[in-house]
């Protein structure tokens, strides 16, 4: 990598991590002037809907597929309906994604024999 | 273990390292795509870990190396890469309020990736002041050592991998959005929230088939913030209860 390359990679690593780190300085300080239950209404409610939002939203992008097609999004909906089912039942973080991917995974395959039979 | 769990950890480090290892799934064979496609764009293996390793955010490194590749001006490639990453702002102070006061906080963040953020959000309410900090380590170390270790794996061997394992890496990705689902569904808790929540999903899940992948987070859940207020100012005025 030339010079220019390497500063533009530095620039871009510096950049994402004052992203990361400033908000939780200026947070910080906020809280600091706060005490117990106070603390957890310092935030701007926006921002505390924003949160739970974000999340919602990479997991819209994180559900396509990585190679789109009638097969992949009926395998996506079963893995899902396989995910959200275990947790129904289980309440618990690692089994309902194992059976989600299980389930994904399943119907990937069968459907890869299936119209390679 | 349960989400509702608050018991005392005797090391909290393993239990978040333990909780991590779902993030894997969908990890390990992007970074291995990244490290294999950095290398195509004519980047060596090592520049390509450096890059995961300093960056480390998934959608911008793709970006950065395909815009290296194809010519554009550095300046724009830079700040191409910040307006992805510009979301990552509002991650920091939605767990700050669960943070303790220890100066490693700081650093810890440049692990703070959409993913260990939404892990974070979920879990670090649930966990003792005490053992949070070693939480926090363990499962956003183990993060960024899969996506560091993967990059390798695709740059030295990548073609070969995707050879030998083509339905690995068709697999093991819908472990991310099992993972979101399952720190989500329990805030599906009124109306208001699951049109909120289920408006950014939809939204971000058409942007996303539509091409406008680095658009697709920002927009969504600013569309779904939306929905919220919306549902809520049209509760008021009926004079009904909206939760």
């Amino acid at each position: 990598m030339s010079s220019a390359l390497w500063l533009a990679v530095l620039v871009s690593a510096a950049g994402t991590l004052l992203m990361r780190l400033l908000p939780l300085l200026w947070m910080r300080r906020r809280l600091a002037r706060l005490d117990g239950d106070e603390r957890l209404d310092a935030m701007p409610q926006w921002l505390g809907v924003l949160g739970p939002l974000m999340i919602a939203a990479v997991l819209g992008v994180s559900l396509v597929p990585t190679t789109p097609g009638a097969l992949s999004w009926l395998a996506t909906a079963i893995g899902v309906l396989a995910t959200l089912a275990v947790w129904w039942k289980l309440r618990s973080l690692g089994w309902p994604i194992a059976a989600g991917v299980a389930a994904y995974g399943a119907v990937v395959i069968l459907a890869g024999l299936a119209t390679g039979a | 273990m349960s989400l509702q769990a608050t018991r005392v950890l005797s090391r909290p480090w393993l239990v978040g390292l333990r909780e991590a290892i779902p993030l894997l799934g969908g990890y390990v064979p992007v970074a291995i795509s990244f490290g294999l496609i950095a290398v195509q764009a004519g980047f060596t293996a090592w520049e390509a870990v450096i890059i995961s390793t300093l960056v480390y955010a998934g959608a911008s490194q793709f970006l950065f190396v395909g815009m290296v590749a194809a010519g554009s001006p550095l300046w724009l490639v830079v700040i191409m890469t910040l307006l992805i990453n510009a979301r990552h702002v509002v991650y920091a102070p939605n767990i700050a309020p669960w943070l303790t006061t220890s100066r490693a906080w700081p650093w810890l963040m440049h692990g703070l990736t959409d993913q260990v953020f939404a892990l974070a959000h979920a879990r670090l309410p649930q966990l003792p002041a005490a053992q949070r900090l070693g939480w926090f380590t363990g499962a956003a170390l183990l993060a960024w050592v899969s996506w560091i270790g993967g990059t390798a794996l695709g740059a030295v061997a990548g073609e070969e991998l995707t050879r030998r394992w083509p339905l690995l890496g068709e697999i093991m990705p819908f472990a991310l959005p099992a993972l979101f689902l399952v720190l989500l569904a329990p805030r599906f808790t009124s109306r208001r929230w699951s049109l909120a929540l289920g408006s950014s999903i939809a939204i971000a899940l058409l942007l996303a088939v539509g091409g406008l992948t680095n658009a697709a987070i920002p927009l969504a859940a600013a569309c779904g913030a939306l929905c919220f207020y919306l549902v809520k100012c049209n509760a008021t005025a009926k004079g009904g209860h909206h939760e």
